[in-house]
Parts: C-alpha cells; structure tokens; sequence
C-alpha cells in the first residue's frame, strides 16, 4: 500500500492522469487516426461512392495472385525464420554468460544497422555474378549461377534475416523460464532426449514460439523495403503494390483499398496475438 | 538434460555449431558492407582487387549525400525530443492514472508500431498533402513522431512500473512538490528507461525509408530516400561508404549504450 493510501494525502488522480495523455492522444488521433480513416473513406468514395474499388480487388486474377503471394512469402519466411531461431534462442538462454553476450552483440549489431544497408548488402551479395554465386561455382557445387535475387529465394533470405532478431529475443525469455527441473525428471524418469524434447522442452515453449511466430507473420504481411528490392515483378507483394497505384499509378481509391484490406488482415491477426501473450508483453518485449 | 548446457553431450556440438553457423550469418551483409566500401573495384569484385578510400571521397564531395545526411540528424534528432517528451507525459498516465479504458488508450498508442507503415505511409502523405506539409521539415518530423511514439513509451513505461512509487511519495511527505518530487526523484531513478526512449526514437526516424518515400521532396530527402534512390540506379561503392558510417554509427551507438548502462546501474 503506497504512503498517499494510507495518509490521504492523494491528489486528484483521474484528471491528472488524462492531462498527461493529452498530448500523445491529440497526435496519434490528428495525424494517425484521421488520415486512416480519411483513407478507409476515400476508398469506397474515389473515384465513385460504392465498393467498387474492393470488387476489383477482389474479382481480380492479377490481384489474387498478389495475395496469395504476400501470403505464401509471409508464411514461408515465419517458418523459415521459427526453425532457425529455435536451435539459436535455445542455445542463448543457456549457454555461459560471457559467450551469451557477444551473440546478443551481434544479434543486436544485425537489428539496429540501417534497414536499406543490410538489404544493399544481399542485393551484391546474390546477384548473378555475387559473392555467393562464385563461392558455389568454385567449389563446383554449380555450373551455372543461381538465380538467388529477383525472386522468391531472395526475399526469403533477405526477410528471414530482418526478422530472425524478433524470433529470437522473445524466445531465449520463454526458454530462460522453463525450470530445467522437469527436463532433469524427465530424464531421470527414462525419457530419451527426441522424447523429451517432443513433450516436455517443444510444448513448454509453444506459446512463445506462436507469440513470436504471429509477430513475424504480421511484421512479413506488410512489408516493403526488402519484397521491393529483392523480389521479382511475377511476386509483387501487397505493400509494393499499395505503394506503386499510390505512387506511380495514382490510382487512389483502388491503393485506398488495398491498404484498408491489409490493415484489417493485420490488425486481426494482432488481436490474436494480444490473446496470446497479453497486451504488455505483444509488442516489443525483448 | 536439455536445458543443461554442461549436460548436453553431442547434442551441444550440433546446436553451438548451428548457432555459430547463424552468427556468421548476421555478421556477414554487416562485414561484407565494410569491406566492400574500402574495394577498388566499381563493379564490386569480390574479394576486392585492390583497396582505397576513393569511394569515400567521393561520398564526401557529392553536396546531396552530404545534405541528405544532415537532414536526416535534424529529424531524427526533433522527433527524438518529441517523442521522449510525449512519450514520458503518456507513460505516467497510462502506468500511475486509474481511469477507464486505460489499456485501450495503451494500446491505440502503440498501434503505429503495428500498422504496416506503407498503410500510414499513404494515410499521412494524402492528409499532408491537402495540408500543404508534403515534402516539409515538419511534416516529416510530425509523421516521424507518430511511428517513434511506441518506441518511446514501451521503455518508459517499464522503467516507470518497476519504480517503487512509495520513494517519490516518501519526498512528498518530506515536503517536496509533486512536480519536484518527480522531476529530482523518480526520473533520475527511470533515466535508462528514458534513455532507451531516446535511441529507439532517433533510431526509428534515422533508418525511416517507406513514409520518407513519399514525403520527400527534390530539395528535401533524408538518407535512407538519398539510398533508395541510388540502390533503384545502380549498386555504386558508394553505397558501401555511405552504409559503412552507418554501421559505425550503430557500432557507436551500441557502446555508448553498453557504458551508459553500466555507468546508471551502479
């Protein structure tokens, strides 16, 4: 119990507290919440009041394929990117302090270095004549060089490595919580190491690994940048094709349409995931 | 055993293995960056033929490189301020008030953290440009506070709920202002939270490229717009020199953060 509790000394609370919240709530409603709306408005007004905007979107092949597309990327990358970081989190969470150290390091030297930077970065690195290309041809792995940018291949790489950090952090939390008591146990009890892993250390960290998993689907859903530079125009994503009608085609009402679908996928999924972990704990918790 | 590391037995060789395999998988574009920028070679041969420092040179005497990357300071820095300052007033009221709909005002504030930022991006460039704000300082810094306000709340609202209120009301009692109480008590004890708050926020509006697209304007374009400009071009080394100050400025920014830490803690 808190001194101004016990001695009555309390100030007004209620209006205090809203007082402090002006400013940050008169920013995010100004400039966040009213050009969304503005934007969500103007696409079932522009360039005629109706849905058919969304009707486009929706009773086109062109405009499927780019769904199935973002969705097909974002699920690749969120599986990719849980198996990689798994192995990784598991280590960190129990490996000396001194070795855990330098791997956070790098792991936070890769998240906090210029988003552009990195995805530069794998655009030399995997093209056609690219360090990677040659590295497999003089070690006659291949023959030819592989197509690794411009396509799918690329973006996987190039978002996987964006994202790993995100998989990771909150993982190494999870894993760092489970007792290794119950493993002892179950040990001791006779299981084997596949058994224990499969029932005891997986379903243990289940939920972490969902929390995270649903964060990287989200995060992949609509991105920009790397899909942009490393992808190929036959996989246009949902964020690129927003951009370019907005930009290049200045189709408005059909752009407006597009991102209102993707929010409401986005923020659909982010509630799930606020059920998951808790509202604390859904966004950024490292 | 699984969670023993000095139990694991073979089992521990794979996974160090892998994890060591992964390392080197997020070191490489960041090491690959640098070593490219100091190669002679135009078309970036690999490993380089010969090494030299004109690349950046020529970074340094392009005027827009140069211009690009004192603008993107003067953002960053404005919504770093803005941002910690919005953010601090916010993170009292949504830790400490006790009103209704608390945790839906939590969450409407860091909803930009969530939204794909090319929705907002296309949101806030349609809204700027009936203002008349596109391609202006302020726009940029008003669009760059919005999306760094969560960065900055998240870490000031932790460091403020693990700070024992009692202390500051102890003060009060000893006949300090709430407002002295606050400002020579609690936000000494909650500067690393604020001093989080700050980098996540310079940060956010530093590497900002998907609303900075569409904001910028011929004579306004921070760093990030300079580079995608270039990487849609061509793949110029001196994209390497320029990424290769960036990754020094983490580097940087990394340390000054390890020490500060270390420093506040004890």
């Amino acid at each position: 119990m808190s001194v101004e509790a016990q001695q009555g000394i309390a100030t007004p609370r209620i209006p205090a507290g809203l007082g402090g919240l002006l400013p940050a709530l008169i920013l995010i409603g100004l400039f966040f919440v009213v050009p969304v709306l503005a934007l969500l408005l103007r696409s079932v007004t522009d360039p005629a009041p109706g849905l058919q905007n969304y009707a486009a979107l929706l009773g086109d092949g062109t405009y499927a394929r780019v769904f199935f597309n973002t969705f097909l990327v974002a699920a690749v990358v969120t599986i990719v990117t849980v198996l990689v970081a798994f192995p990784v989190a598991w280590m960190l969470a129990i490996m000396p302090a001194a070795l855990a150290s330098i791997l956070f390091g790098i792991i936070i030297l890769s998240m906090w270095t210029n988003l552009l930077t990195r995805t530069y970065a794998w655009m030399v690195l995997l093209q056609r004549t690219g360090v990677i290309n040659r590295a497999l041809m003089g070690a006659g792995i291949i023959d030819q060089p592989l197509p690794l940018i411009n396509n799918l291949t690329g973006v996987t790489i190039g978002m996987v490595y964006i994202m790993l950090p995100f998989m990771i952090l909150p993982l190494v939390g999870t894993l760092r919580a489970i007792d290794p008591m119950t493993l002892r146990a179950a040990a001791l009890c006779g299981a084997s190491p596949l058994a224990a892993f499969r029932r005891i250390l997986l379903p243990l960290s289940l939920p972490g690994i969902a929390a995270g998993g649903l964060m990287v689907f989200v995060m992949s859903l609509g991105y920009f940048v790397t899909p942009a530079l490393l992808g190929g125009t036959s996989n246009m994503m949902l964020a690129e094709m927003i951009a370019q009608m907005i930009q290049s085609l200045l189709n408005w009402g059909l752009g407006s349409a597009a991102a209102f679908i993707l929010l409401v996928v986005t923020m659909a999924l982010y509630a799930l995931q606020l059920r998951l972990v808790g509202s604390k704990r859904a966004v950024g918790g490292a | 055993m699984l969670l023993d590391y000095d139990r694991l037995g073979w089992l521990k060789v794979a996974l160090l293995g892998f994890t060591a395999l992964v390392a080197a998988f997020l070191l490489l574009p960041v090491v690959f960056i640098v070593l490219l920028s100091f190669g002679s070679s135009r078309w970036l041969a690999f490993p380089p033929p010969g090494w030299t420092l004109k690349w950046y040179q020529e970074l340094f005497a392009d005027p827009s490189w140069v211009e690009a990357a004192l603008t993107s300071t003067r953002i960053a820095t404005m919504t770093a301020i803005l941002a910690v300052a919005i953010g601090l007033l916010a993170s009292f009221a949504l830790v400490r008030g006790q009103f209704r709909g608390r945790e839906i005002l939590r969450g409407l504030l860091l909803t930009p953290m969530v939204l794909p930022v090319v929705v907002f991006a296309i949101a806030i460039y349609a809204f700027f440009l009936r203002l008349g704000l596109g391609g202006t300082t302020i726009g940029f810094v008003v669009a760059h506070t919005v999306l760094a306000l969560p960065f900055a709340i998240i870490p000031i609202a932790t460091a403020l709920e693990g700070f024992d209120k009692s202390i500051e009301d102890a003060a009060i009692v000893c006949g300090a202002s709430p407002l002295q109480a606050k400002l020579r008590i609690t936000l000494p004890s909650i500067r690393i939270g604020v001093f989080s708050a700050a980098i996540f926020s310079f940060l956010a509006s530093w590497d900002e490229v998907v609303v900075a697209i569409f904001m910028a304007s011929p004579t306004l374009q921070t760093l990030p717009v300079k580079i995608w400009g270039s990487l849609r071009s061509d793949l110029t080394p001196v994209i390497a020199a320029a990424s290769s100050l960036l990754v020094a400025l983490t580097l940087a920014l990394m340390i000054v953060t390890a020490l500060l830490r270390r420093k506040l803690q004890t």
